[in-house]
Order: C-alpha cells, then sequence, then structure tokens
C-alpha cells in the first residue's frame, strides 16, 4: 500500500513537472508545444551519451543541451510566428515535434539507445516488513525540489512576476516595460530544464531513449495543464500531477486489467471538465468588478 | 517646445486602416483631451502613440526623439505610459504586485519605494489594499490602482483611455479630480473620453475625432457652447478642420 501511494506521487510529481514546462511556454505565448516531448527525448539522448563523463557532469550536459534546444525552438521557429494565431503556433509546434523525431533519427538511429543511468535508483529500501523503492523516493524529492524551486521563482523573484503578468495579459505587461523576448526565452528555457527532470526519471526508469521517447508523456501532460485550466501555472503543475497519479493508482488497482487505465482516465477527465469547463484552477477565477 | 508632437499619423491593424492623418501637440505639463464617438479612432490613436498598434505612416516626436515603429516597451521607459482602456489591470495579482509591474517602466531603478510611496499617498486607499487581490477591488479602486500603477514608472506623458468606463458619477470626480492633481505635479496627460464634457472642463483643449479623422480642435471654453460641441462630436454643420 505504501509503495503503491509512493509510485502515485513519484508518477504525479514527474507529470506535474512535464505539465509546468508546457505551461509556462502556454502562459506566456498561448502555444500549446507539442515539442516539448523532444525536449524530453533530447535530454535522455544526452544523459545516456555522455554517461561515461561520469553522473553530475552528464546531468549537467542534459539541462543545458535541452533548455538550448528549447530556446533554438524559440529563436528558430516560435519567435518569427509571434503574430500568428494560436493554430497557427499549434501547427508548427506539430513541425518541429515530427522535424526533431526524424532528426533524432538520423542522428541516433531509429532503434532504442540504451544505457545506465544512475543504476542505485533501481534498489528497494525496507522499512521492517514494507519496502519501497528508491526510484519513487527519488522522483518524489526531486519533483518537489523542482517544484519548490519553481514556485519561488515565479512567485518571489520579479522575473517570475513578469511571467505571471505576461501569461495574464500579454499587452498590458508589455505597455508597463515587461520586454516580450526576454520573459519568452525564460519561459523556454525554465520549460527545457523540466523537461531534462522529466528525461532523467524516465530514463532511469526504462534504461533506453529511442525518437519517439517523449511523446506519450506530453500528450498527457497538455491534458494535465487543461485539468488544470490553461493559463494558470499552479493549474498546470496541479493537473499534472492528477494526472499522473491517477494512472499510477489505476494501473494499480486495474491490476490484469490495466489495459482499460488510460479508458478510466479519459472517462475521469471528460467529467473533470464537464464540472469545471475552465480547469481546477480558472485563470479568470476572480470576476472583474464594476 | 512639445513634448509630444505627432504629424499625418495612419495606424490600423493589419490591412484595416482606422487612424487617418492623426496629429497632436502636447507641451510638458498640459491636460489635452480627445473626445469621440465609438469607432471614432480614439484608442487606435492612443495606442500608436504607445506602440501596441502599428504605425503605418506619419511621424511621432516624443521628447525630443521619433518613437514611431517602437516597442511598447522601449515607450514607457523613454517616458510615455498609458492606462488602457477597461483598466487591464492583473486581477489574479495583488495591488502590490501590480505596482512592482509598473516600475519595470522605469528609466532610472533607483527611487522605486519614493515612488509607490507617492502613488500611495495620492491614491490612499491603495496602501489599505496593498496585499489583496486586485481583482477584489471595486472599479473605482482598479482604475486608480490603473493610474497608480502608470505613475509608479514616473512618466514625462501619461496617456488614459476612457478612464471613466463603467464607473459610477461619484467616482469619475474622484478619478478626474486625481488628473488634475497628477497635473499640477507636471506630469503632461492625454486623456480620451466618451464624455466631452467632463473631459473638456478640465483639458486645455479637446481634439474631437470621428469616422478616424480629426475633426476638430475646441478650447476649454468651447466646452459650454453645445452647438459647436455637437457639431463637431456627431458631424452636422461644418467642420472646422
Amino acid at each position: 500500500m505504501i509503495q503503491t501511494i509512493l509510485d502515485a506521487l513519484s508518477y504525479g510529481g514527474i507529470y506535474g513537472l512535464a505539465a509546468l514546462g508546457i505551461g509556462l511556454v502556454f502562459g506566456v505565448m498561448r502555444l500549446v508545444n507539442f515539442a516539448h516531448g523532444e525536449l524530453i527525448a533530447i535530454g535522455a539522448y544526452l544523459l545516456i551519451v555522455t554517461i561515461d563523463l561520469g553522473l553530475p557532469l552528464s546531468i549537467l550536459i542534459a539541462v543545458t543541451g535541452t533548455a538550448i534546444l528549447a530556446l533554438l525552438m524559440e529563436f528558430g521557429v516560435f519567435k518569427r510566428l509571434r503574430l500568428a494565431g494560436p493554430a497557427v503556433l499549434l501547427i508548427a509546434s506539430f513541425g518541429v515535434s515530427v522535424f526533431l523525431q526524424r532528426f533524432y533519427e538520423i542522428i541516433f538511429g531509429a532503434l532504442p539507445l540504451s544505457g545506465q543511468i544512475a543504476p542505485w535508483m533501481a534498489g528497494v529500501i525496507e522499512f521492517g516488513d514494507t519496502t519501497i523503492t528508491r526510484g519513487s523516493v527519488v522522483t518524489i524529492i526531486l519533483a518537489l525540489v523542482l517544484l519548490s524551486a519553481m514556485w519561488f521563482f515565479i512567485e518571489k523573484t520579479t522575473l517570475g512576476l513578469q511571467i505571471r503578468a505576461a501569461s495574464s495579459d500579454f499587452q498590458t505587461a508589455r505597455l508597463l516595460g515587461v520586454r516580450s523576448n526576454r520573459v519568452i526565452g525564460a519561459a523556454f528555457v525554465f520549460s527545457g530544464v523540466l523537461a531534462a527532470a522529466v528525461a532523467f526519471v524516465l530514463v532511469t526508469q526504462r534504461g533506453s531513449v529511442d525518437p519517439l521517447f517523449g511523446v506519450n508523456i506530453t500528450i498527457l501532460a497538455l491534458v494535465g495543464t487543461v485539468i488544470g485550466g490553461l493559463g494558470s501555472l499552479q493549474g498546470a503543475a496541479l493537473g499534472g500531477f492528477a494526472v499522473g497519479a491517477t494512472i499510477s493508482l489505476l494501473n494499480s488497482f486495474l491490476g490484469n486489467y490495466r489495459v482499460y487505465t488510460y479508458t478510466w482516465l479519459f472517462i475521469l477527465v471528460i467529467i473533470v471538465l464537464l464540472v469545471r469547463p475552465g480547469g481546477l484552477i480558472s485563470n479568470k477565477a476572480v470576476k472583474e468588478r464594476v | 517646445m512639445n513634448l509630444l508632437s505627432v504629424r499625418d499619423l495612419h495606424a490600423g491593424y493589419g490591412k484595416v486602416q482606422v487612424l487617418y492623418n492623426g496629429h497632436i501637440d502636447v507641451e510638458p505639463g498640459e491636460l489635452v483631451g480627445i473626445v469621440g464617438p465609438n469607432g471614432a479612432g480614439k484608442s487606435t490613436f492612443l495606442g500608436a502613440l504607445a506602440g501596441s498598434v502599428r504605425a503605418s505612416n506619419g511621424s511621432i516626436d516624443f521628447d525630443g526623439a521619433s518613437i514611431k515603429g517602437k516597442n511598447p516597451e522601449d515607450i514607457v521607459r523613454l517616458g510615455l505610459a498609458m492606462v488602457p482602456e477597461g483598466r487591464a489591470i492583473f486581477t489574479d495579482l495583488t495591488v502590490n504586485e501590480n505596482l512592482r509591474l509598473g516600475l519595470t517602466g522605469r528609466r532610472e531603478k533607483s527611487g522605486a519605494q519614493r515612488a509607490i510611496d507617492e502613488v500611495m499617498d495620492l491614491f490612499p486607499v491603495l496602501t489599505t489594499h496593498k496585499n489583496h487581490q486586485a481583482g477584489l477591488l471595486s472599479g473605482g479602486q482598479q482604475q486608480q490602482l490603473a493610474i497608480a500603477r502608470a505613475l509608479v514608472s514616473e512618466p514625462k506623458l501619461l496617456l488614459l483611455d476612457e478612464p471613466s468606463l463603467g464607473l459610477s458619477p461619484t467616482v469619475i470626480q474622484d478619478v478626474f479630480g486625481v488628473l488634475a492633481r497628477i497635473q499640477e505635479q507636471g506630469t503632461a496627460i492625454v486623456v480620451v473620453e466618451q464624455r466631452a464634457h467632463l473631459v473638456m472642463s478640465i483639458a486645455v483643449r479637446t481634439l474631437v475625432m470621428r469616422e478616424g479623422h480629426i475633426r476638430a480642435t475646441l478650447s476649454q471654453a468651447d466646452a459650454q457652447d453645445e452647438a459647436k460641441l455637437a457639431a463637431a462630436y456627431f458631424g452636422t454643420g461644418e467642420d472646422r478642420e
């Protein structure tokens, strides 16, 4: 039972990080970035190909490389589409996603690339009769640390305040002097850093990476951002957490019927959206008064 | 010397042109009004000055330099701040956080706390609510916050788009009373309004806009001349420009 709860918390934490990364970019650009999955994939590739340099250096390279790719996406594609509508941005992000998948195929091959990242995470910790996996504990700690750091950054720093303002009303933020390139660039960089963290956890669990490595979690994290409330950063993290934790719990409780996990997940998603169409934390929670 | 000098300004959205041959002169410390019916192009005019609406032709000189084509975030740093229509405060943020955002547009980063203290003196109600969510303020308080947020950047020129929108008559009087005090402190103001009498009573001159053009420039004395005002506002009779 304890392991089930820890698994739910660790799944929730990692999906929360993925959803927050997507939510940060959506907030400032109204861009649903499907190519976030390819940020997660490059993080995993970089971890595997550099792991011989030692874990700390490998993590540093993966985080830096993922953040740089996120910035390249912004400067190379999305910055040129600032004045385009959300549909154009969405299709452009599909294009970037598919382009990067083919690019990874050319560079790393279409078959899974294997490697052992932090094998110590596969072990168990025993408390009397109870055993829990190290991986779930490390994932929960990592998610807590990163979510706390992101909370501090968003809530307590000037740049975080500017990102919140730009997420709420980009034009007014610019009229007040908020530099659009700076906040959008920062959102992409932090989105990349969070993608690298997700990549670390996933690649330690799976032990391999392929060009479609980040697609599944990105789609589910996008569902999380919608459930949480598009445009709300807390909502994105909460929605992502809810989706991840629900998947984990459904996998545990459905047992041999776990093939129906996603069926039940999306039934729950539809129910939540029917009850709260604006998501769990609506961006327009406070009504305008006259 | 004019603080703001605009000539033959054309502006719009994409291929739709809304403003034609816009022109205005504002001296330091002056309060100039712009009135006109809905769709006259008043907000587009202000937006073009603040950089949020694309200006296609013409010139905008502010404080001795051209600002046409500059980004809004650069223009506010030159000392031209705008309070958009509908207040546009960040309802999810606190009053204090809204004011901190206003500091972003300051030319000099020193003196930020003094600037906040000064607007708190001007709008004492904001002191009471400084840690409250801005969306919980009344409409009048939100308008005061929007003006205060623009003022903490210590602009040389303040643009206000329909500050009376959605406010009760008493609150409108309070807001316009504050505008007079801001002007007394040396800040020039351009205020767009549909309530012509209200703005003409405090403006040194008022431009009347209709269908994207400036049709007349009226003096403070013209506010008492209903026939002249109606002719300029509704296009009856002969336009003065």
